[in-house]
């Protein structure tokens, strides 16, 4: 049994399943606060990434400096977004949400296109190519960094939720809406500001995914899928399961990708093979909490 | 060889999470008879609506119907069984004209299938029947309560069913309505339909049933003629036990 | 219409059969969109159309035509089982799931270039020899043909089954309508016209690739036009075509990249503003002023 590949494989499954972790919390913020399937959250991820590229670019600001920048730019994106969007077809039914989330996704897609080309943008720092050795195991340090990153953001968003005032609204809005606003919640003003973190928590990945990945218009779309697929993984709307879901994802993507012939070709379609598998099977997703 | 039993449901139990909302509940309904089902809110009536029209399938029981098995069966094939049922909650195709609502019962419920000429023929019929006859082709909207009534029970009538299961029709009728109502009951019972109704209207209850069966916290807890049930101890500690007397409220 | 090829130049020509396939697409979208489910998908069957055709031809010489039929017939063998396995989804489940399978295909379309020519794409000569003529006469027929479907399963029960479905499908079952059974009919005709489309595309265009025939922009294409032109009718899916192939012509020339921005552009307007689409802004809110102004 060779070790070596085993842990390499299990290494950068973690690794990678930290980055997918810290691009879903947004998704499932939002799902868990207002109940709604935001298409277009995989192009706030995106935007991030380009936002970043282009301070690195631009000003030269060093990507893991610009997380948080990035973060702020799409909280403020995210605000009229939701203002203008989102907040009229809160009642709507959820096909009418889809409709307009994925118009908003298709939207960004097509403007990142003309603005920016299609391109494929990479980040390039000084540190980008090293890695460390940690017994029969090389890690990459961006990766590495980029994964303690993710990790830092799901403490602060739990934090957040528990402690932090207009958190913990989140979280009784996200419970009992009629309760919640009856005891004095600005229901609006909390769903408002929950889009804003998610979005935020968007850009913050946005800006991670750049250092790992190439930065692409269609690059928010991929991750979308991912994200969805954690989603129906580990139960919707709630945040040990994203994390659960996340680790599967990656987990099984290394995996696939050390282990089966041309395996990282194969690998990029494992989130849509068990989207497909799981829905399939448990038609309202492994963890089968549905959100009403 | 014909049952006499048009239905037997046995010892029927259903739990949502750990809460049992029917519990080993046993009762039969004859051809052509008028059963009444009620009981506190909560009570599980509608579950049992739901178990019986496939909406549910139950944790553990029986459902016959004609010496039939319908557990596990899904509620399309209940409906061409023949069993129609409305809902409490008025849902009237809203893009559909009456008449359409109506059809659309007639071509799917029947077995065997019957034409698109036929169906219409029947729901104009049935529209008469139960008082819709000149608003055939409003919309649902722009009716009033008693009518969306009437579409649902029209539907429910349109696939010839052999028991009618009926989800508070009477709730917010006025006496006039109310009392059309009885009378239409009543003729669907001469014409051979056994019906199973779902009250709070205590006068109606009283009225019109062959038979009363009281539920309590998912249990049959009485089962008898009107008067036996109405003068049943325990049915009177069931109702005493909430503090709004139904038979009051309901008739506003 | 039938001698509209020999009053227009070939440009036009080539526009107007490539409006006629969209149409052919968006209408067949709509067959399903009828049951309430919305396909994010439609490239899945499309690119099996296109494939079928193209690798059928490569392999064995098939002519096209029939070519397009075995693609058409293919996608809807394909949808009977994605169908009876999904269609028990919720709107939005099926949705992703709709979109999770047109990636699945791309991807094993990539993977295995032996058999699909992967990420190379395959080829095939010109349709007809390059005669436009008569592929405007082809697309002309199948058009005409899916209108009639269309017609015909309004005339009938199937509209019935179909709009009680997508209104309320609980009720829709306890009144006898087996909803699964339904949703797959509705699937697999919109998939044979799809995998038709996707056939007559593949020679059309001499050259298929995957990103192309499998991507998220057909499938984007297939649902913005009808939603554009009012859902559920057969005019609504042709009059948003006509319009946004119009606007998406327009902007392919000023853009290289990024004319779809206008479907997205489109779908959140219609969402937010007109959500019954062109023809319902027709009924409601255009035609009421002629018949105000002549009283």
């Amino acid at each position: 049994m060779d070790w070596a590949s085993f842990l390499q494989s299990l290494a950068n499954g973690i690794l990678i399943a930290g980055l997918y972790a810290a691009v879903t919390l947004g998704l499932t913020l939002v799902l868990g606060v207002m109940g709604i399937v935001n298409f277009a959250h995989g192009e706030l991820v995106m935007l991030g990434a380009y936002s970043t590229f282009w301070l690195f670019t631009l000003l030269g600001i060093d990507p893991m400096l610009s997380i948080p920048m990035s973060g702020l730019i799409l909280f403020f994106i995210g605000l009229p977004i939701y203002r203008f969007t989102i907040r009229p077809i809160l009642k709507d039914p959820p096909l009418n949400q889809l409709l307009l989330t994925l118009g908003i996704s298709i939207f960004l897609q097509n403007l990142a296109m003309i603005l920016w080309k299609a391109d494929s943008r990479a980040v390039i720092t000084s540190y980008s190519g090293m890695s460390l050795h940690l017994g029969m195991v090389h890690v990459g340090l961006t990766r590495l960094v980029t994964f303690l990153i993710a990790v830092t953001l799901t403490i602060f968003l739990v934090l957040f939720l528990y402690k932090a005032r207009p958190g913990r609204a989140m979280r009784a809005v996200s419970e009992n809406n009629t309760a919640s606003w009856l005891i004095g919640i600005n229901v609006q003003k909390t769903y408002l500001l929950a889009f804003g973190v998610a979005s935020g928590l968007a850009g913050a990945s946005g800006a991670l995914v750049s250092t790992i990945m190439y930065t692409f218009p269609m690059v928010g779309f991929k991750l979308s899928l991912k994200a969805f697929c954690i989603l129906i993984l580990g139960g919707l709307g709630n945040i040990p399961g994203a994390l659960f879901g996340s680790l599967i994802l990656g987990l099984t993507e290394s995996f696939v990708g050390t282990y089966v012939p041309e395996g990282s070709g194969w690998a990029e379609g494992i989130s849509f093979m068990l989207i497909m598998v799981i829905l399939i099977i448990k038609p309202t997703g492994l963890a089968g909490t549905r959100r009403e | 060889m014909e049952n006499i039993f048009l239905l037997q449901v046995k010892k029927l139990t259903k739990h949502f999470g750990g809460l049992a909302a029917v519990q080993n509940v046993s009762f039969e309904i004859r051809r052509g008879e008028i059963v009444s089902l009620i009981g506190p809110n909560g009570a599980g009536k509608t579950t049992i609506f739901n178990l019986i029209s496939g909406v549910y399938a139950p944790d553990s029981g029986e459902i016959l119907l004609d010496n039939e098995n319908l557990v596990g069966r899904r509620p399309f094939e209940v409906c061409q069984k023949g069993i129609g049922r409305t809902f409490q909650i008025m849902q009237p195709f809203p893009h559909m004209t009456v008449l359409e609502n109506v059809m659309t019962s007639g071509l799917f419920g029947r077995v065997p299938k019957i034409s698109m000429r036929q169906a219409k023929e029947e729901t104009m019929e049935l529209c008469q029947l139960v008082g819709l006859g000149d608003k055939q082709k409003a919309f649902p909207r722009n009716l009033t309560v008693a009518d969306q009534k009437r579409i649902e029970i029209a539907r429910a009538l349109a696939v010839k069913p052999k028991l009618l299961l009926l989800d508070e029709v009477m709730s917010g009728l006025t006496p006039t309505e109310t009392g059309e109502a009885i009378k239409l009951v009543r003729r669907l019972r001469e014409n051979g339909t056994a019906i199973f109704l779902i009250e709070h209207v205590m006068k109606v209850v009283m009225g019109i049933s062959d038979r009363v069966i009281v539920l309590h916290h998912g249990e049959k807890i009485a089962e008898g003629t009107s008067t036996e049930v109405a003068n049943d101890p325990k049915v009177i500690q069931a109702y005493l036990g909430e503090h709004i007397d139904e038979s009051e409220e309901a008739s506003c | 219409m039938i001698f509209y090829p020999k009053l227009v130049d070939s440009y036009f020509l080539h526009l107007t059969v490539a409006t006629f396939l969209a149409m052919i697409m968006a209408s067949s979208w709509d067959i399903l969109a009828r049951t309430g489910q919305v396909s994010v998908g439609q490239a899945g069957l499309f690119g099996i159309g296109a494939y079928t055709a193209a690798l059928l031809y490569q392999k064995v010489h098939l002519p096209p035509v029939l070519g397009m039929l075995a693609g058409a017939i293919l996608a809807m063998i394909v949808a009977i089982f994605l169908g009876y396995l999904t269609l028990r989804l919720r709107g939005i489940y099926f949705a992703i799931t709709t979109i999770a399978f047109a990636e699945a295909l791309s991807v094993i379309w990539l993977m295995t270039p032996g058999v699909t020519g992967g990420a190379m794409g395959v080829s095939t000569p010109p349709l007809f020899n390059g005669n436009r003529e008569h592929a405007y006469y082809l697309i002309l027929i199948i058009l005409a043909l899916v209108i009639f479907v269309v017609w015909l399963i309004e005339s009938s029960r199937l509209n019935f089954a179909f709009t009680a479905i997508r209104e309320n499908e609980e009720v829709a079952n306890v009144m006898g309508i087996n909803p699964t059974r339904y949703k797959v009919l509705a699937f697999m005709i919109s998939a044979f016209f799809t995998g038709f489309a996707g056939g007559f595309y593949s020679h059309y265009n001499t050259y298929i690739i995957p990103y192309e025939v499998f991507g998220l922009g057909i499938s984007i294409a297939c649902l913005v036009m009808p939603i554009f032109g009012g859902l559920y009718t057969i005019a609504g899916p042709i009059i948003g075509t006509i319009l946004i192939k119009s606007i998406e012509e327009y902007l392919r020339v000023t853009f290289s990249y990024g004319h779809q921005i206008a479907y997205g552009l489109i779908l959140v307007v219609v969402v937010l503003f007109m959500p019954e689409g062109l023809l319902g802004l027709w009924k409601k809110k255009i035609f009421p002023l002629f018949v105000r102004v002549r009283q």
